[in-house]
């Protein structure tokens, strides 16, 4: 039998702040699988950022484990976790975070050239097709909208068909035809691309497109709600 | 007191938090002002003060008479019967060697007329061998009243007795008798000078008027300081032109005080917001960021004064090197910092500082409330407007280019430094473009060679234009300056190489021994030239006579050569159009002289011009018959024929030799014959390649001070080019967290930093090369000469050249490692949350 995807196994996070200790995540369990969408609700300060970075291996545990496909993420060398982010972990952010010197193009195609990727610009394109900014190939992020730019980020984040796609409020900074059109591309990430949606989010539209939601306050989960 | 809260928490505690790049700046000016500061400090000691050391002894002298070829001392009588309350006193003044110690002044003086002045003071008994040491040179050589010491003026070495010890802790120098200093050196009835010392209450101007009316009118009378007035008069183009190099070095800190504000104002601009909205006016925050600027302007001056007390030491040395072997024989004094040097300092310093943060300072004023309302922390982009910065770049060259043609003012190339500096404001402007251009060009080319870190670090720059064109733009003046002052010195060398080819033809030259400055002429001892021509193997001994002079107040130097000689065995050149042969067979028994390049250019003279030469106690009236090229003493040369020369000075001694060897001699053994024949004699043989070695040394040397001042404008670029990395990282961190996010590995980032540097290195570079070309015209052909009157040919040292910018690249690249380390050390959880 395979392994879930991702696990957290009684995972805790502890802070040390000028000597006093913050626990942003206490005792969490979760389990994911390909193709699903987990949403994070919560207040700010609740620990969804913290578990996302837990999930994609950009922070470590203080006690329990993080495991993806079986192998726990503080096991794993530097160069290891590198190709974990490379290969098989994508990001979205609520503010979009592109890269202002590079076009729309060049920033979906960059995780692919940071992992020395052939057809680079061609996967990229396709990705940047699939988004609908096919035409916004050359245009430069402060050239695009809010919408468009996230949209460039879900398609930098998936170019590389990452199992799993790690997003931090992805519809936050956007109106709402905007923050559909992103929730109609997460969707299809999970359901076309088979990856594992984990997303923080304030909103319920965007939970809503969830198959399930974790309700969390002070670093716990409180409730999980399956549909 | 409220202020100083503002100050303190508003200026004082970020700069904390920004450690390492506030102490960079602060270090940047620091080098700036302290090279200005060492440069004037060394140029006041190493010009030393030019009065003559026997003012402590005798007493201040209130007129001095003098004459080309020295002064007949039979006016002295004359001079004695004027109806007057003056007296008249004798000076001798030469250069000997006193044996265990070297090179010491000796004066010649009355010392009867003294002794009678001085009524304490005793008659030595033996005159012919009582000399009078300074307490100065006592403490050196080791003597005591009494004692004996040899002391060689031109022959050979005499005994004298210490007769006395005179109090003068601060100079150095030798009394000997009139008589005695004349019998030495061979030199009777000429004095080198007649110190006159007035009378209290006695009419100076009714002193003066019948001095003159006893002298010919080529003698001149005149104040003391009148020959230290000129004297810093003959040094005051070159002071300059080593002050303008050293203030380079301040206009590159200018460019990283800018930068540094400019990046505090980028920061803090949401901070700057939340100040408006609390009620701050945009004049208070305009403030705020001059009183940073004004921070970094004092506390680098108060270090560059230190600094430059420091390296001042080194300089004195260097400047002092030049001043004797190209202008005249000084002593260097000791290096003192007076209030009006540390207050100039300050200033500088703190006015450089002031005006790099007026632009900057005015962005700050310009921030709206609103930037604190943002959630997202965008960034700010400064709009650069390339296009039209590079039109005005052309419109500036432009101008520098008009600038340049313009003539000296009150002898100095103020247009040719106008236009300098236009140039590099020029350059500054067409930074953004190139690094634009430059960008674009080179992206496809940048990925294929370097991957995804080459496309990232060009495309980089020129996102961060406004901060990258100021690294460029400083880095690029500091490279200029490299490149030009390179191209002018290689030329000069070359110049002065072909022009020692074509100056000296003789295979050996004979001079009196022991270390002579400019300006210093010491004569040969008798019957030196006889004896060597009477060697066999010697096809010809040209006899040279050589003599300072004043003409038209300015120093300069008279010599008298065997035109014939010259003729047949050398390849003078003349400025084109005259001819050689024509003007050499024209000055033998005829008042005629050939000049050099630089006299003609100091004193505006051209061939067929009359000259007034004050020549012992006649002023004699001579044809200019030609204008040759020298480049042996920026005095300039006026070159009669010796039998015209003689006619006017009958006297005047031979100082140097040159020795021609016949065909077919081995010119190995004629050396040996002239040296072991003038073996008694205190004289230097020296073959051709020693003296044109001798002579390049020389000039490298000359040029030290030069390539010192070089190095620090680089250093000063390179601290610049490092703080400025450093800023660029910290503000793009947030870049450099999310690349971690996407996969990129830490040494990728601090590749692509690497990367970064080594292309602003290269921006930098171009900007830099072609800059330094222009300038190079500008240093060749305006400013120098304007400043000494040389032709210097164009000779670019491009080896050496390509040489320098690569250094100066591989510099930069290092610059960036620093930075590099500490955006790959970046944690990217935390800059990406960052808000």
């Amino acid at each position: 039998m395979n392994p879930p995807r991702l696990e957290l196994r009684r995972a805790s996070k502890v802070y040390q702040t000028n000597g006093q200790k913050l626990e942003a995540l206490h005792d969490v369990s979760l389990m994911l699988e390909p193709g699903t969408i987990t949403a994070l609700v919560g207040r700010s300060g609740c620990g969804k950022t913290t578990l996302l970075n837990l999930a994609g291996a950009m922070d470590f545990p203080t006690s329990g484990e993080v495991l993806i496909s079986g192998r726990a993420t503080s096991s794993l060398s530097e160069e290891e976790l590198t190709a974990l982010r490379r290969n098989r972990i994508g990001f979205v952010f609520q503010f979009f975070q592109l890269l202002p010197a590079l076009t729309a193009l060049e920033n979906v195609e960059l995780p692919l050239l940071l992992a020395g990727a052939a057809r680079a610009r061609d996967t990229a394109h396709e990705r940047l097709e699939w988004v609908g900014l096919g035409e916004k190939a050359d245009s430069f992020p402060h050239q695009l909208s809010g919408g468009q730019m996230q949209r460039a980020a879900i398609a930098r984040a998936l170019v590389h068909s990452p199992d799993i796609l790690v997003a931090d409020e992805p519809t936050g900074n956007l109106d709402n035809a905007s923050g559909e059109q992103v929730l109609g591309l997460l969707r299809d990430a999970a359901g076309r691309f088979g990856a594992t949606v984990l997303m923080a989010t304030h909103s319920a539209e965007a939970a809503a497109i969830a198959s399930t939601r974790v309700q969390m306050r002070d670093g716990r989960i409180c409730a999980v709600e399956r549909s | 007191m409220r202020s100083f809260q503002f100050f303190r928490t508003l200026v004082l505690r970020p700069l904390r938090r920004d450690l390492v790049r506030a102490v960079l700046t602060v270090a940047a000016v620091a080098l700036g002002v302290g090279v200005v500061m060492a440069i004037d400090l060394a140029g006041d000691a190493a010009t030393g003060s030019f009065r003559s050391s026997l003012e402590t002894l005798v007493g201040k002298t209130d007129l001095q008479i003098t004459a080309n070829g020295g002064v007949d001392e039979h006016f002295l009588p004359a001079l004695a019967a004027l109806p007057v309350n003056a007296r008249f006193a004798p000076v001798m003044e030469t250069q000997g060697v006193m044996q265990g110690v070297g090179a010491v002044t000796v004066y010649g003086v009355d010392f009867v007329a003294q002794a009678r002045e001085q009524t304490r003071k005793a008659i030595p008994q033996d005159l012919d061998r009582a000399a009078v040491i300074s307490s100065g040179l006592v403490r050196r050589a080791g003597v005591h009243e009494g004692d004996d010491i040899s002391l060689a003026l031109s022959e050979a070495a005499r005994t004298f007795r210490v007769a006395r010890v005179a109090e003068a802790e601060d100079t150095e120098f030798v009394l000997l008798d009139i008589a005695a200093a004349q019998q030495a050196l061979d030199e009777y009835g000429k004095l080198d000078r007649i110190d006159v010392f007035v009378s209290q209450g006695e009419d100076f101007a009714r002193v003066e008027r019948e001095i003159r009316s006893v002298l010919p009118g080529s003698y001149r009378v005149e104040k003391p300081g009148t020959r230290s007035e000129e004297n810093q008069r003959m040094l005051r183009a070159f002071r300059w032109n080593l002050r303008v190099l050293s203030y380079i070095s301040l206009v590159v800190g200018a460019f990283l005080i800018y930068n540094t504000i400019s990046v505090s104002v980028v920061r803090r601009r949401p901070e700057i917001g939340v100040l408006r909205a609390l009620g701050a006016s945009r004049r208070w925050v305009f403030w705020l960021f001059l009183a940073e600027a004004l921070l970094f302007g004092l506390a680098g001056s108060l270090a560059g004064i230190m600094l430059g007390r420091l390296m001042a030491v080194a300089a004195v040395g260097l400047i002092g090197d030049t001043v004797n072997s190209l202008y005249v024989s000084s002593r260097p004094a000791a290096i003192t910092v007076g209030f009006p040097a540390v207050i100039t300092a300050m200033i500088a310093g703190t006015l450089v500082a002031l005006a790099s943060a007026l632009a900057p300072a005015r962005e700050a004023m310009g921030v709206t409330p609103v930037e604190a309302m943002a959630r997202a922390a965008r960034e700010h982009h400064a709009r650069t407007h390339a296009r039209r910065n590079l039109v005005w770049a052309v419109l500036l060259g432009a101008l520098a280019l008009a600038v340049a043609q313009a003539a000296p003012i009150d002898g100095k190339p103020i247009a040719g430094y106008a236009a300098t500096l236009l140039a590099i404001a020029a350059m500054a402007l067409a930074a953004p473009a190139l690094i634009t251009g430059l960008a674009a060009g080179t992206r496809n080319a940048a990925q294929a060679l370097f991957g995804p870190e080459g496309l990232l670090a060009v495309r980089g720059l020129a996102a961060a234009l406004a901060r990258t064109s100021v690294i460029v733009g400083a880095l690029a003046t500091a490279i200029a300056m490299m490149v030009s002052v390179g191209i002018m010195v290689g030329s000069f060398r070359e110049t002065v190489i072909v022009w020692l080819d074509t100056q000296l033809r003789a295979d050996l030259y004979v001079r009196p021994a022991g270390r002579t400055g400019a300006g210093e002429h010491p004569a040969l001892p008798t019957g030196v030239a006889a004896a060597v021509s009477s060697i066999p193997g010697v096809d010809a001994v040209e006899v040279f006579h050589a003599l300072e002079m004043d003409y038209e107040g300015q120093r300069a130097s008279l010599g008298a050569g065997d035109s014939a000689i010259v003729l047949r065995y050398g390849r003078l050149r003349f400025l084109p159009g005259e001819d050689r042969e024509t003007i050499l067979h024209s000055l033998a028994n005829r008042d005629r002289v050939i000049v050099s390049e630089p006299f003609a250019n100091k004193h505006n003279v051209h061939a067929g011009d009359i000259l007034q030469l004050p020549i012992g106690a006649q002023t004699v009236r001579v044809t200019v018959a030609g204008i040759y090229y020298d480049y042996s003493s920026e005095r300039g040369w006026v070159i009669f024929d010796r039998s015209t020369l003689l006619k006017y000075l009958p006297n005047q001694p031979v100082t140097n030799l040159a020795v021609y060897v016949r065909k077919g001699a081995d010119a190995t053994d004629v050396r040996h014959a002239v040296e072991a024949r003038l073996a008694n004699y205190r004289v230097v043989v020296a073959p051709n390649y020693a003296l044109r070695q001798n002579a390049v040394t020389v000039f490298d040397r000359t040029f030290a001070i030069t390539y010192a001042l070089e190095g620090v404008a680089i250093a000063v670029a390179m601290l610049g080019a490092a703080n400025s990395l450093l800023a660029l990282v910290l503000d793009r961190r947030r870049e450099f967290g999310l690349l971690r996010y996407l996969g990129a590995a830490p040494a990728q980032i601090r590749r692509m930093i690497v990367l970064e540097a080594g292309f602003l290195g290269v921006a930098a570079n171009l900007l830099g090369l072609a800059l330094g070309f222009a300038l190079s015209l500008v240093l060749i052909y305006v400013i120098n000469k304007q400043s000494f009157g040389w032709t210097i040919q164009f000779h670019p040292p491009l080896v050496l050249l390509a040489g320098a910018s690569a250094l100066v690249l591989l510099a930069t690249i290092l610059a960036g490692i620093f930075p590099a380390r500490a955006a790959a050390r970046l944690n990217p959880i935390e800059v990406i949350h960052e808000e």
